[in-house]
Formats: C-alpha cells, sequence, structure tokens
C-alpha cells in the first residue's frame, strides 16, 4: 500500500510548475499550446520565462496545429524509475510540429513500429488522472 | 615563440598524473577520492603540496569534491583555487592554462572525484528537476543519445554494426589496460546479440557508473623541464557554448560542435590529419560519432562507414581511446582520457603503448550544450 502511494506521487512529473502550468492547463482542455513572444512573435519550447530571441518577456501561450513529424524517437526496455516499471517498453518521440517547435513525448503504441518522417497527430487526455499529451501515428 | 592567432601554445605542460583504482570504492567520499588521486600525482610530478600556487577542482556530478573540500583536505591556502561544475577535465585545463598564461599562478594541482557507485546516486532521475521531457519518461543519459544515434541512423544509414565498432573496438583496447574495468572479450556478435537497452542504445554502448579519483599537475613550460617527467605541452585549446540549448533546432546533434572544431585547428594551424592518438569523452559512444565527424576525421554523416573501416581499433590509423574510454575503463566524466592521452605521449602506456605519438587531441562535450578540445604535444613548438 505504502509503496502504490509513494508510485503515485511522480517524480517525473513537475508539480506546480508556474513556468509550465498553462500547458497542463490546456492539456486538460484538450489543446495543446506553446508560448509565444509578444514581440517578435517567435513560437517557443520548452518554456521559458523570456524570449531568447528579442529578450521580451511578454509573452502568450497559443493553441498551435495538434501534428507534426517524428524527428526522432528511442524504445525504452528497461525501466530508470520504479513508476515507468509497469510502462516498459515505451516509446518516446521528438516531435517537429508544423507550427516549428521540436515537443519530446510519449508514442501510443500503434499498429507498427515507428520510423522517423512519420506523421503523428496529437491525442490529449487524462493518463493516471493527468492531463497528457501523447502522439499517435496518422 | 607563441604567436597572436595562439598565445597559449607551448606555454604550459601537464608535468603529473594521479588516479585512484576505477570501480567501487565503498567507505570513501568523492574528496577522499580526490585526494588520493591528488598526492599519487604531485608526486609523479616530484612536487609536494607546498609547490602548489594553484587549485582548480571539478565537482563531481553529484557536486561534491569542490576546491573548498578537496584544498580543505590537503591543507592549502594558494593563491588562485576553483571549483568548476563542467566535467571531462578539458574545461579545468583550460582554466589552468589561462592561469599560468595570466600569471595568476604557476603549478596548479586539477582534481576529480566521485563516489556515484557506492554513494549510490540515481542517474535515471531527472538531474535538475522533473520537467517535460522526463514526464515523457525521457531519462536517464541513455534517452537524448538514443534520439541522436536513431536520427543520425534514419539520416545518414548508419547501422549498428557500423556504431558497435566504437563499444568493440574501445573493449580490444581495454583489454590491454590493467585499470579497465570491462576487460572480457566484446566482439562484434556479442554486441549485436546485446538486448537493447534504450533501443537503438544497447548496454555497451553507455558507460558504467564508477566511484574514483583523477589528478593533473600543470605548470610552466620553463618549470616543467625541472621535473622528472617528459613534459606534455598544450598545444592547443578552443571551446564553444551551444547554451541557447533545446532552443537550437537539432540540438541534441549538437551542431555547435563546428565552432569548437573550427577554433582548435584555427588556433593550432593543424589538422585532423595531425593526431597520432585521439580521445573523445564517451558516456555514451553517440559522443564519439558526433565528434570524429564535427572534428573533421570523417565527414558529416560519414562517421559509421569510417568506423566500419577500423581507423579507430587497434592497429587502425587513428587510435581511439586507448585505455577502453568510458566504455570499457571507467567513467570519471572523461578526465582518464586525459591521463591516457599523456601515458601515451610519455611512453608509458604499457601494452597498449602507440609508436611514438607526437600529438594527442581530446574533446569533449559538457551535456547537449558546451563543447571542448585541447590538444596536447611532447613537441613544445606544436601549434605555434
Amino acid at each position: 500500500m505504502r509503496e502504490e502511494q509513494s508510485e503515485s506521487m511522480s517524480e517525473l512529473t513537475p508539480q506546480d510548475d508556474s513556468l509550465a502550468g498553462p500547458y497542463f492547463e490546456a492539456a486538460a482542455q484538450g489543446r495543446l499550446v506553446v508560448q509565444r513572444c509578444d514581440s517578435c512573435k517567435n513560437l517557443r519550447w520548452p518554456p521559458l520565462s523570456g524570449c531568447p530571441d528579442c529578450h521580451s518577456r511578454d509573452t502568450t501561450w497559443v493553441e498551435v496545429k495538434p501534428s507534426g513529424t517524428i524527428w526522432s524517437f528511442v524504445v525504452y526496455r528497461r525501466a530508470f524509475q520504479p513508476e515507468l516499471r509497469s510502462q516498459i517498453p515505451y516509446t518516446v518521440a521528438m516531435v517537429e510540429l508544423d507550427d516549428g517547435p521540436y515537443l519530446i513525448g510519449r508514442l501510443v503504441a500503434g499498429d507498427r513500429a515507428p520510423v522517423v518522417g512519420d506523421r503523428v497527430v496529437a491525442d490529449i487526455g487524462d493518463v493516471d488522472g493527468r492531463p497528457t499529451v501523447r502522439w499517435r501515428i496518422s | 615563440m607563441p604567436n597572436q592567432r595562439n598565445p597559449i601554445a607551448g606555454r604550459v605542460a601537464i608535468v603529473g598524473l594521479g588516479h585512484t583504482v576505477q570501480g567501487e570504492l565503498p567507505g570513501r567520499s568523492a574528496e577522499e577520492n580526490a585526494v588520493d588521486a591528488a598526492l599519487s600525482a604531485l608526486a609523479d610530478a616530484g612536487l609536494t603540496t607546498a609547490d602548489l600556487d594553484g587549485l582548480i577542482s571539478c565537482k563531481s556530478v553529484q557536486g561534491q569534491a569542490n576546491d573548498v573540500a578537496v584544498g580543505g583536505l590537503l591543507g592549502l591556502n594558494l593563491p588562485y583555487v576553483q571549483s568548476l561544475d563542467y566535467g571531462t577535465c578539458n574545461f579545468s585545463l583550460h582554466l589552468a592554462v589561462m592561469a599560468v598564461v595570466s600569471g595568476l599562478a604557476d603549478t596548479i594541482l586539477l582534481t576529480y572525484g566521485a563516489n556515484a557507485r557506492s554513494g549510490k546516486f540515481d542517474f535515471g532521475k531527472p538531474m535538475y528537476g522533473a520537467d517535460m521531457a522526463s514526464a515523457a519518461g525521457l531519462v536517464h543519459i541513455a534517452g537524448r543519445a538514443g534520439l541522436a544515434l536513431q536520427r543520425h541512423k534514419a539520416v545518414y544509414g548508419t547501422t549498428d554494426e557500423q556504431f558497435g565498432m566504437l563499444a568493440v573496438g574501445q573493449r580490444l583496447w581495454a583489454q590491454q589496460n590493467p585499470n579497465a574495468i570491462f576487460r572480457s572479450p566484446l566482439t562484434m556478435d556479442d554486441y549485436l546479440a546485446e538486448p537493447y537497452m534504450v533501443e537503438p542504445l544497447r548496454r555497451s554502448d553507455v558507460t558504467m557508473i564508477s566511484d574514483g579519483g583523477v589528478a593533473v599537475v600543470v605548470t610552466s613550460a620553463e618549470r616543467a623541464l625541472d621535473l622528472p617527467n617528459r613534459p606534455v605541452y598544450v598545444s592547443g585549446i578552443a571551446e564553444f557554448a551551444g547554451v541557447r540549448g533545446e532552443h537550437n533546432p537539432e540540438n541534441l546533434m549538437r551542431p555547435w560542435l563546428k565552432d569548437s572544431a573550427q577554433a582548435i585547428w584555427a588556433a593550432t594551424g593543424l589538422g585532423p590529419s595531425d593526431v597520432d592518438a585521439l580521445y573523445i569523452q564517451d558516456p555514451t559512444a553517440l559522443w564519439s560519432l558526433q565528434m570524429l565527424e564535427y572534428y573533421g576525421f570523417c565527414g558529416i554523416g560519414e562517421g559509421g562507414p569510417f568506423l566500419a573501416e577500423g581507423h579507430t581499433a587497434p592497429g587502425g590509423d587513428l587510435p581511439l581511446n586507448t585505455h577502453g574510454g568510458q566504455l570499457s575503463e571507467s567513467y570519471t566524466w572523461g578526465w582518464m582520457h586525459v591521463v591516457e592521452a599523456v601515458r601515451q605521449l610519455r611512453g608509458q602506456a604499457g601494452d597498449r603503448q602507440l609508436t611514438t605519438p607526437e600529438i594527442g587531441m581530446y574533446c569533449s562535450s559538457h551535456g547537449f550544450v558546451k563543447a571542448a578540445a585541447s590538444i596536447m604535444s611532447v613537441n613544445p613548438a606544436v601549434g605555434r
């Protein structure tokens, strides 16, 4: 029982992360968002407190197309944390969004093994009670 | 004389080497491991702590063994004492060169110490706290390395067998190194039969966690001539920091390695064909693949076929990580690469000794943000 409790407290998911909060709030509503600099309009991922291009701190989270291309992926056959043990094997992809930024996300197991260059769409929903963006080969 | 292009060439020499046994050292702290290595490096240099006027400590990945802790145990009060968060020894060596050339210090002890193995440090935890990548399960160094390798395979057609030449070749070197942790034979068939750990990486493509300390003594070229060892001069240094990090397109390919490469070749007037012994820091074999290409030992994307031709294994024309590297010898955050380069240049590398190497090179990277390279030679005129 105690072990179950400790495993439900994820060591891997940001907790009360003010920077990434809007991303999870949007995911809870089924939307995929990234930061856009109000000044130079560049999209950025992962979130930062300011724009690395023009240094403006004015930022808006904007919805982006929930689609992209697999830039690369890895298949974990070993669990490096107890909470990942039940998920082995699992696939993590770096997805180049059609709108530009690169996102890291879990790939939903499909009918075939992924290859670099596969088109993917976002699959947004609750996983273990947490809003999560995963990717599915389209 | 040194020129404006490369004002450090031949002005600083490595004169002392020391290290502990690498592997499992239970009951010994990171600081004690650093101090044990330091005492052995000073003895090798024919010096004592009284001869030092500088100390540069590289913290372990866990933040241990800083300058205050190591310097305190050695009882040092010195003109120049510094700690670095950056491993691989290259960054420490560069700081030492700058300190000597600037006159801040003349004889400097560089230390590294860790006890990650017996301290059971968890390398599977997100090192800088949970983030969006760890939330997706991208943990451990093998995750990002695997992403970069998979991309390399897809774009350039690199095969497992080509890439496996790094692990297999370095094991051959390690079999001639009594200090290496992994010395049992590893054939290509053995390698290919290993299951993937984080596909496309296998266990043998990734370093082991080990305890240990390493130390290096550096001094001015003038003083080096009075010491017992054959001096190994620093011929050139270069760094480049892509600290824009993940906000660089395709940052996992470390595109900024080319900037460090251009800088060191431009400074020294040398090129890849001048290097007799090459050392590449390799927490995973991917580092070697990337640096072989960016430093110009082969073309970009041609690392696979180049490795398959056997250049880097024993008998090849570009001996790489002749101690076994981090894949077979020990972790030590790349510090043993410098030790081995100097041993080879001194002619003290035992069974694996190369035939009179004159120029050694060490390339390293701190995470996916920083590049550093050093060229070392027994000839003080190299790089001028």
